[in-house]
């Protein structure tokens, strides 16, 4: 007899085809963005740059998150998942809702068709929030579990404006701006979901992976605080009062809620056992400095003018920061996963492959090399604003997405062994 | 987990702990005996042993895995025995556990 208190992962079907959609939006998304190369030199508002913005952050970011999320919800939360026959409707709701809106910010079909997707994704995050908190009540509050649980609460504010934008293109009713209420959207994404998210998933793992138990859990704490405060006054302020110099304050809030949460991070770095750092956590290292860059855009954003700058913050925020993440993360879960499905049954018997047998170590090292050329050729090209440049680094990054797809797929087609 | 030369089931604790060098922490990749998380291997009870042992984090989703792997190569040594796994979280499990071997594997 086994007794209480061991990891019992969600089912398959609960976190896989997350990560397989996810993988092939992201491939989706590199020709996407070779196509409408031209966009990365033109204003955010354009079909073709909505697209791609909602492909990067529902199709890749958000896809792989609620995968990632549903495998890791029982390590954060120390209990088992509350349903995964539940997360997995939520996949099929992501899926088709993510198709149909990216499809029709591409070919600018407002009405129905966009007010569906936005729907359908309205659904998943519904499922998800629910999740979310039927297996967080069953176990003590930590500060991760804050943190997890105020993203998902975000993620629904979000997708909630995001279908009342949808809704205002089609039948116009909302009276302030319509742009306003867009960078409100696209910043509760990045500063509720994405940014809460991350600060609470890594603080958890990255000690864990790192063997570097940092006892600084107020710096974390803190973090929470001034993120949340930050984010909420700015947005109560630009909506009601209106936008204004003010978001400096705002600003100041949410960048120091950050710098607690990256200080906790370095705390445990400065502690790990581990000194090797392996080309996942190189990953996460690329991910925070893309993070920190974007950060420091936004002044510049506000204050100076052209397009290339609110373009290129969007680029470090997506295929820096959220980009970065997701690779390093990716083979830190799904070749377990796999290997957990294939081999848990007869594990402790000889020859038996391990999951970093799954993938190919050496495939992850060129990608991650590719990746860091793409994101510095792409940016350079989006500074000089040289269309040659954007080709030659958007086709890099088709590059990065085919080693990604075939070591993703190398993992999910293993076939079992012994 | 340290085995005395007067224990009783000298012999059989021995032949288990062997085994258990076998069973790997499938996300470390160091086995379950040099990353210390087996606490006591008891043989006294007739026809059962029983294992205490921790796991690195509490709901880790490798933890049924390493169960298994422990069931599994005890069932192959111990066919007479039935098997009984105790995972307990006191005392919790710290890097300090770590053999010397399991070090060096694990670079610290």
């Amino acid at each position: 007899m086994v007794t209480m208190g061991i990891g019992k992962a969600p089912r398959n079907s609960a976190v896989l085809p997350f990560y397989g959609a996810g993988t092939i939006f992201f491939l989706i998304l590199t020709i996407l963005m070779f196509i409408a190369a031209d966009s990365f030199k033109e204003h955010f508002f354009h079909p073709h740059t909505l697209a791609l913005v909602h492909t990067a952050a529902l199709g890749w970011g958000t896809m792989i998150i609620f995968g990632a999320a549903y495998q890791l919800m029982p390590v954060i939360f120390e209990e088992e998942l509350f349903s995964s026959k539940m997360a997995f409707i939520s996949f099929w709701f992501l899926l088709i809702g993510s198709i149909i809106l990216i499809a029709s910010f591409w070919f600018f079909e407002v009405g129905l068709f966009m007010i569906t997707g936005g729907s359908a994704i309205l659904i998943a995050v519904i499922l998800y929030n629910f999740n979310v908190f039927k297996t967080a009540v069953k176990s003590i509050l930590t500060i991760q579990k804050l943190f997890l649980m105020a993203s998902a609460l975000w993620l629904f504010i979000t997708v909630t404006v995001g279908l009342l934008l949808a809704i205002n293109l089609y039948y116009p009713y909302i009276p302030t701006n319509h742009l306003e209420i867009l960078k409100l959207h696209a910043h509760i994404g990045f500063a509720g979901w994405f940014l809460q998210l991350i600060t609470g998933v890594s603080s958890k793992l990255v000690p864990m992976f790192l063997f570097g138990k940092s006892d600084k859990i107020r710096l974390l704490k803190i973090a929470f605080v001034f993120q949340n405060t930050g984010l909420i006054a700015f947005l109560l302020d630009d909506f009601f009062i209106g936008a204004s110099d003010r978001v400096f304050i705002y600003y100041v809030l949410i960048l120091i809620g950050i710098l607690f949460w990256l200080a906790y991070l370095k705390d445990a770095y400065k502690k790990r056992l581990k000194k090797k750092v392996d080309i996942q956590m190189r990953h996460a290292l690329i991910s925070m400095v893309s993070l920190i860059i974007a950060l420091i855009l936004i002044p510049v954003v506000l204050m100076v003018s052209g397009n290339q700058w609110s373009v290129l913050y969007g680029t470090f925020i997506f295929l820096g920061w959220i980009s970065a993440i997701i690779f390093g993360k990716t083979f830190k879960t799904l070749p377990f996963i796999i290997w957990n499905m294939h081999y848990k049954d007869v594990h402790g018997k000889k020859n038996m492959p391990l999951p970093r047998d799954l993938y190919i170590e050496k495939l992850l090292f060129y990608q991650f090399w590719c990746f860091v050329a793409a994101l510095g050729v792409l940016i350079l090209g989006i500074l000089i604003e040289e269309i040659i440049i954007i080709k030659i680094g958007l086709l890099i990054w088709i590059v990065v997405a085919l080693l990604y797809v075939f070591n993703v797929a190398k993992v999910f087609l293993h076939k079992k062994i012994i | 987990m340290e085995l005395q030369i007067n224990d009783p089931f000298f012999q059989e604790k021995n032949k288990a702990m062997d085994s258990l060098y076998n069973v790997l922490d499938p996300e470390l990749m160091v086995n379950i005996m040099d990353l210390g998380l087996v606490y006591d291997v008891d043989f006294s009870l007739e026809g059962k042993i029983i294992i205490t042992m921790t796991l690195t984090t509490p709901g880790c989703p490798m933890g049924d895995a390493i169960s298994l792997g422990v069931r599994n190569v005890l069932n192959e040594d111990f066919p007479d025995r039935e098997v009984d796994i105790n995972i307990v979280w006191e005392p919790q499990w710290t890097v300090e556990e770590v053999s010397a071997a399991g070090r060096e594997q694990l670079g610290f």
